[in-house]
């Protein structure tokens, strides 16, 4: 039985489950999810042996509100940090879920989480959609949320990855996510190069960044932040650090 | 002070464990009550040794001997135990391995009870087969450490009876040696021993290898892997002159099945010229023949 | 007045320090094989050498084969103090018996002293013992318990490693065996011991008594020479160890000298 005059007129009745897949064998549930990443804004990650650069655009809707409370980039571990677009509620979720295993490492094994394990943590949760419920942060629809986690290993390392809601994972050397993902992609695989200095891909970072915004860049609706191989940690930049990298632009 | 290692606890006997003194033993007196009785006429107390409450006994430990030994050198760990299984004045068995080889890098040699022992060591064997399905690569020596560290206290109400020496080569190449207790407290040090004959080898190891006692602690000539096996070859084959619960080295040749070799488990080393000590070279094999024909210390060096 | 016997004036203490969970001194024990078998015409004792104290061992070449009399012997298992004492205080005894009576001493009668003594003190003097001996009547071997009870068999074993021991007379004891088969078999049940029981250990010690000749063999088999001495041994030349501090004390009081002086005006009196 087809239900016509809907929003998605072929989609029919296989939208509904989570666990229901399509005679062409599709969960759309989970694509509707992959949908909502686009409506979310910009975040960028760069790849360079220095380090991994990532950018986001923070949207400011509105004069009244409070730039510094719409955080996009987080610290997961001292090594690790994450870019995100989307649903951003869903996002704390995954983010504390990766937060707690990491700390959990770092007790069993006294020692630092590799960025691929701590991917794969987070995906084993986006996974979970669904299911009775026994794990506490499972969700009973997919998380309406991408990532891209950047951070170093042990040894030196980087790696940038990215998550999406279908638990995959994948590693990159440049990536773009949210709503202008596909010009900034476009963008970053131009510009992209295996030589590219840190400072080169914060500011290949920014200015993509710039293309596909509405608004125009500026210090409060741009955030970055990069993963470092010399320190071997994640951290968000300062206001002044931010402002020294777009007067580079 | 530890709970466990306080006297008169039944917990198993840490190697610190202390005796009894006297202000415990009145202490102990002032709060058993009734039973501490001074008569008028009487000076003397009395006591009924069987008055107060019956409690039934539940005894989940016995202790099984053996001791176990890790010298770690500039690139190298030697981890050494015996092999007899004593109980009581028993020996049921002359010939089971303390040892665990975690990995090429990594050996972990376990006195106490041997019930406890097969159990930790499967535990750990699991913990590391999932730890390199899940990360992609061998837990390093640290890793194993804490892992270990971890496990142990998450007993720490009905403990492993077990006393643990962790000995391997660590992400630098440099050798390592932590040392347990029952309970997951541990050391990162150079060189340990722990089990039944502690107190005969651990002296002579600090004043061999880290010149305890000697020229004012004066830094000593650092032992080559060569010497190392020899002085721990002699420090088990010392204590099995005075400790019932170890056995010394036996000879060279077919050694008689009454006395058994010390296994000398693994040399672990990252150097490359030492690399025809590889992990083929020891045992883990469970069959006695393989074992035989591979743990007579003698035909590992020469 | 001073009587003779033990001392009990501890006890009523010791055992309230014990109920109140004090742990009493530990006594050496020979934690021991010992044995006996008779042959033609004589017996032949043997023990191992190993005492223990808790898991240590305290001496690895003791004597567990006590003279009782230069025809009998005795091989004690237990508390190496009661079995020490009670086989000498009984061998003392008898030596008095045989200056007054001028006669070879009967096991029998070293036997009875024994079991008499061991029975007064109930059990609390740890002594189970291997008693044998030669004399008018031939070879007599017997065991007897910290108790005071005592058997008369031709082949005998006593303390922690008496099962062992008792394991090989039980596959290979036959009568009518020759000295040399004797000691063989003595050793085997006490090799057996030193072997399987972690309380036994060191060497084989026999005793082998014939009428008119005793030999005590000591080290009769070396089970456990030590096989392995690290090749560079160890070395610590004067200085090792440093001094942290030095301090000299004169003698409480000045040396005397003290020099005999013979008196020619004293004569020995007859």
């Amino acid at each position: 039985m087809v239900r016509e005059g809907r929003m998605f007129l072929t989609r029919s009745e296989y939208d509904r489950g989570v666990n229901t897949f399509s005679p062409e064998g599709r969960l759309f549930q989970v694509e509707y999810a992959i949908e909502a990443i686009k409506l979310g804004s910009t975040a960028i990650g760069i790849k360079t042996e220095q380090g991994v650069v990532l950018a986001v655009e923070k949207r400011l809707t509105s004069p009244l509100l409070e730039p510094r409370s719409v955080e996009k980039l987080v610290v997961i571990d001292s090594q690790i940090g994450c870019a995100m677009s989307g649903l951003t509620a869903d996002a704390r979720t995954l983010i504390d879920h990766a937060r707690v295993e990491t700390q959990s490492h770092r007790f069993t094994y006294d020692e630092p989480m590799q960025i691929d394990s701590c991917a794969q943590a987070i995906c084993d949760l986006a996974l979970q959609f669904g299911e009775d419920g026994k794990e506490e942060d499972a969700m009973s629809r997919p998380f309406g949320v991408a990532l891209l986690i950047a951070g170093i290993d042990v040894g030196g390392k980087p790696s940038l990855i990215h998550t999406d809601p279908s638990g995959t994972y994948v590693k990159w050397d440049a990536k773009a996510i949210g709503a202008g993902s596909e010009g900034a992609q476009t963008a970053l695989q131009e510009a992209f190069s295996k030589t590219l200095t840190l400072q080169e891909a914060e500011v290949l970072a920014l200015r993509t960044l710039k293309q596909v915004m509405e608004e125009k860049l500026n210090k409060t609706n741009v955030e970055i932040g990069a993963a470092l191989v010399e320190t071997g940690e994640f951290r968000v930049y300062s206001s002044e650090e931010l402002e020294a990298c777009i007067e580079r632009l | 002070m530890d709970p466990l290692l306080r006297p008169g606890h039944n917990a198993p006997h840490l190697p610190a464990a202390m005796g009894p003194g006297y202000a415990d033993v009145f202490d102990r007196l002032s709060r058993q009550g009734g039973r501490v009785e001074t008569t008028g006429t009487n000076a003397l107390p009395t006591f009924d040794a069987h008055a107060g409450a019956k409690q039934a006994s539940f005894q989940p430990y016995q202790n099984n001997g053996g001791s176990v030994v890790a010298v770690a050198g500039k690139d190298f760990c030697v981890v050494a135990s015996d092999t007899r299984f004593g109980l009581g004045f028993a020996v049921p068995t002359r010939m089971i391995s303390r040892n665990l080889v975690l990995n090429d890098k990594v050996v972990l040699a376990t006195a106490g009870m041997q019930a406890d022992t097969c159990t930790l060591h499967k535990v750990l064997r699991i913990r590391l087969d999932m730890y390199r399905q899940n990360h992609g690569k061998d837990m390093s020596l640290g890793a194993v450490s804490q892992l270990l560290s971890n496990t142990l206290y998450y007993k720490r109400f009905f403990p492993y009876y077990t006393f643990n020496v962790l000995g391997g080569v660590d992400e630098n190449g440099e050798g390592f040696c932590y040392g347990y207790d029952a309970i997951g407290s541990h050391e990162k040090v150079k060189v340990v021993c722990t089990g039944s004959s502690q107190s005969l080898i651990q002296p002579v190891l600090d004043n061999q290898v880290d010149g305890k006692q000697m020229y004012d602690g004066q830094p000593v000539a650092e032992l080559s892997l060569e010497q190392t096996v020899e002085l721990v070859k002699d420090c088990f084959s010392s204590a099995g002159e005075r400790d019932i619960y170890t056995v010394g080295l036996d000879g060279r040749g077919q050694p008689p099945l009454y006395v058994k070799i010390l296994k000398l488990a693994f040399v672990l080393t990252s150097h490359p010229l030492r690399s025809k000590y590889t992990r083929s070279h020891f045992i883990q094999g469970q069959s006695p023949a393989v074992r035989d024909s591979q743990t007579t210390t003698d035909t590992y060096f020469t | 007045m001073e009587r003779g016997g033990f001392s009990f004036d501890n006890c009523v203490r010791n055992a309230m320090l014990e109920s109140a969970g004090y742990q009493p001194p530990k006594a050496r024990k020979t934690g021991t094989t010992i044995c006996g078998v008779i042959f033609e015409g004589g017996v032949v004792l043997g023990a191992d050498t190993r005492a223990t104290s808790g898991n240590v061992v305290f001496e690895k070449n003791c004597e567990k084969i006590h003279y009782i009399a230069p025809n009998i012997y005795c091989c004690g298992a237990g508390t190496a103090a009661d079995t020490e004492n009670t086989t000498g205080l009984i061998a003392s005894q008898l030596e008095l018996h045989r200056l007054s009576t001028g006669r070879e001493s009967r096991v029998i009668t070293s036997l009875t002293m024994l079991k008499q003594m061991l029975f007064k003190y109930q059990g609390h003097v740890s002594a189970a013992l291997v008693l044998g001996g030669v004399d008018l009547k031939g070879p007599h071997l017997y065991t007897v318990y910290p108790h005071g009870s005592s058997d008369s068999l031709p082949y005998v074993t006593m303390g922690s490693g008496s099962l062992a021991a008792m394991a090989v007379f039980e596959a290979n004891y036959k009568d009518n065996l020759t000295e040399e088969e004797a000691k063989l078999l003595v050793k085997q049940a006490i090799s057996a011991g030193i072997f399987n029981d972690l309380g036994s250990g060191g060497n084989v010690n026999l005793c082998v008594i014939k009428k008119g000749k005793t030999e005590v063999i000591k080290g009769y088999a070396q089970e456990n020479p030590r096989k392995y001495r690290r090749p560079a041994g160890y070395s610590f030349p004067t200085g090792t160890t440093s001094v942290l501090e030095s301090k000299f004390q004169r003698p409480v009081s000045e040396i005397a000298v003290v020099t005999e002086v013979v008196s020619e005006s004293v004569s020995m009196e007859t």
